[in-house]
């Protein structure tokens, strides 16, 4: 498999505190990554660092092989890397169709375009674009629905759909679970399943369920450095990361 | 492009050009001279460049005056130096709209990193600059006394020269007046108005004004769908920029003269009084607001002093009392829709982020 995302040595700090340090860490192509560690541990800032909105202060980012830890996160998003926020990020005054159009749109346009004249709605391909990625988060009931009337749950599947729009290599999900309710959550698990075999997925979750059900493999972090790395079953395994995450629990509670 | 919007395009042409043809005369029935009616049309498109910032981008620029008084000066000094045996209109125009691009290219590539009060201060400091640096400059411009007896501009149209300030044959029409009060200047700055109201019409409908529109309403988000909102908000500053140095150089020809204070703060404050007393993200909102705040001062200081005062009230009333504008709240009340309600709000809010 090759090497879609890694980092070497990959850092922030603000001011003295370390929120991340000498971070190595490598996702395949068509992998599905989980991201997991107690609060605090630098999962987030991490992510940012990944998606741009966060400048590192050491290491190097390498996408397909390129440094782009200097590039911003448009850019970025343009070469393939998108996310979806722990709060859902959404345009609340729009549908939620044209919030999957604007994300269309800007794939197909480009980071800038003087089209002062012309309008969007005939670019067949940004609705193409945009109603696959409805399509794909179960959203087609509430195409049409304004954004910020969603319930929560379809707030934060529609804050994919956005990043999905990008028709990303990679998606960033942070705890794309987070606030929903069991059924919401199941729901939402087996679409990141569906996702994760046509794309790379790299997901950031507290709940440990979802984790160890769907993810290919697992880096633990801990105060902002990699505690381990491997299968859902080693880490499980793992001595350290039961000391570290539960404080020494039994695997079963690690488990469930 | 479907058959029902073309429809609304033509009701846009039609509805506005008759309100243009009719509206020195209405004008007149109220005490309004034809040549204030010509003044609120030219300053009406300053007022629509400084909206699109405002209403479409969320950026309160405090230094509008820059490309206003700028567009004056520059107008005025293509003429004095460059053509003074053949002033010719077109070219003072385009000239000092170019010109005021150029100028807000430069000015915005600074501000439109910043928000909020610092924006607005970044502008207002740069306008600070532009009036000091014309009222030294007392060689082109003569400073404090400005420049007047300047040629007056033709505009060449085919084989003809025309002199805007020919008046239109004379025919009584009572209460309106005389057809005679109207000069071409009249029937020019409404061409020139109208032509700006389509532009802007496309584009707040365009891909252009899409996008601005996202950027406005969350720009993190855009910037991570892959937008990149400085390049936008540099390029509505300069489309601003433009309009209102238009706007200042079509004052200046008209008027005859330029003055420092078409630089000043109290210009710049002007176009923040019209587009919110007209109605911010309304097309016609810095129109309406343009021309009942000129009309109103010309009549009202003809007879009181406190004037400012007066001006004062209206716009804190309007805020308060009606913040979607004059237009925000009689569209609000003819569609039903109480949606403009929150504009304001959103343009403020979005400002001050951040």
């Amino acid at each position: 498999m090759t090497t879609l995302l890694e980092t070497k040595g990959l850092g922030k700090s603000f001011g003295r505190f370390a929120a991340n340090a000498d971070i190595d860490f490598s996702v395949a192509q068509g992998e599905l990554r989980a991201v997991i560690g107690p609060n605090g541990a630098g999962k987030t800032t991490f992510f940012n660092m990944l998606s741009g909105t966060t400048a590192a202060t050491s290491g190097t980012i390498y996408f397909k092989g390129d440094d782009i830890t200097r590039l911003s996160g448009t850019r970025r998003v343009h070469l393939g890397i998108a996310k979806a926020f722990q709060t859902a990020n959404i345009y609340p005054e729009q549908t939620v169709r044209q919030n999957c159009r604007l994300a269309a749109l800007a794939h197909t346009q480009g980071t800038f375009a003087l089209e002062i004249l012309r309008r969007s709605d005939r670019l067949t391909d940004v609705d193409t674009l945009a109603e696959r990625a409805i399509e794909q988060l179960e959203l087609s009931s509430v195409a049409g629905v304004r954004s910020g009337d969603l319930a929560h749950g379809d707030k934060k599947r529609l804050d994919i759909a956005i990043a999905l729009a990008t028709e990303p290599e990679i998606l960033l999900l942070d705890e794309p679970v987070a606030g929903m309710s069991r059924d919401e959550a199941r729901k939402t698990e087996a679409l990141v399943r569906k996702l994760a075999s046509s794309m790379t997925v790299l997901i950031i979750e507290h709940d440990m369920d979802l984790i160890m059900g769907i993810s290919d493999s697992i880096t633990v972090l801990e105060a902002g450095r990699v505690l381990a790395s491997g299968t859902p079953a080693e880490i499980r395994a793992n001595q350290r990361v039961q000391d570290a995450y539960l404080g020494g629990h039994s695997e079963a509670e690690i488990d469930g | 492009m479907t058959g029902a919007t073309r429809g609304s395009d033509v009701r846009f042409a039609l509805l506005t050009s008759i309100v243009l043809a009719v509206f020195p005369f209405a004008f007149h029935a109220i005490d309004g001279y034809a040549g204030l009616a010509t003044q609120i049309l030219i300053v009406s498109i300053a007022s629509i460049g400084f909206n699109l910032l405002l209403g479409y981008t969320g950026l309160l620029s405090y230094g509008h005056a820059m490309f206003y008084g700028g567009g004056g000066y520059v107008a005025a000094i293509l003429l004095i130096r460059l053509m003074p045996d053949h002033p010719n209109l077109w070219l003072a125009v385009i000239g000092a709209t170019l010109a005021a691009t150029i100028l807000a290219l430069l000015v915005g590539a600074l501000a439109v990193r910043l928000y909020g009060i610092y924006f607005a201060l970044l502008t207002l400091a740069f306008a600070q600059m532009v009036f000091f640096i014309v009222e030294q400059a007392k060689d082109w411009t003569s400073g404090d006394d400005g420049l007047q007896s300047f040629p007056n501009a033709l505009l060449p149209l085919g084989p003809y020269n025309v002199d805007l300030g020919t008046a239109l044959p004379s025919v009584p029409l009572g209460p309106f007046g005389n057809l005679a009060d109207i000069k071409l200047w009249y029937i020019f700055a409404a061409l020139v108005l109208f032509c700006v109201l389509l532009l802007m019409r496309a584009l707040t409908r365009s891909q252009f004004g899409e996008v601005l529109t996202a950027i406005r309403e969350n720009e993190e988000r855009s910037s991570l769908v892959g937008f990149n909102a400085a390049a936008y908000r540099l390029a509505a500053f300069a489309i601003s920029g433009a309009l209102t140095g238009l706007s200042g150089s079509l004052r200046a020809l008209y008027d005859g003269t330029v003055a420092v204070e078409s630089l000043g703060i109290d210009r710049s404050g002007s176009f923040v009084i019209y587009t919110i007393v007209g109605g911010v993200q309304a097309l016609f909102g810095p129109v309406v607001g343009s021309a009942v705040i000129m009309y109103l001062e010309s009549v009202l200081s003809a007879h009181i002093s406190y004037w400012r005062l007066v001006e004062g009230v209206i716009f804190v009333a309007v805020i308060i009392f009606l913040p979607a504008g004059i237009v925000g709240t009689l569209s609000e009340r003819f569609s039903g829709r109480a949606k403009s309600r929150a504009l304001l709000v959103q343009t403020v809010r979005a400002d001050s982020g951040k």
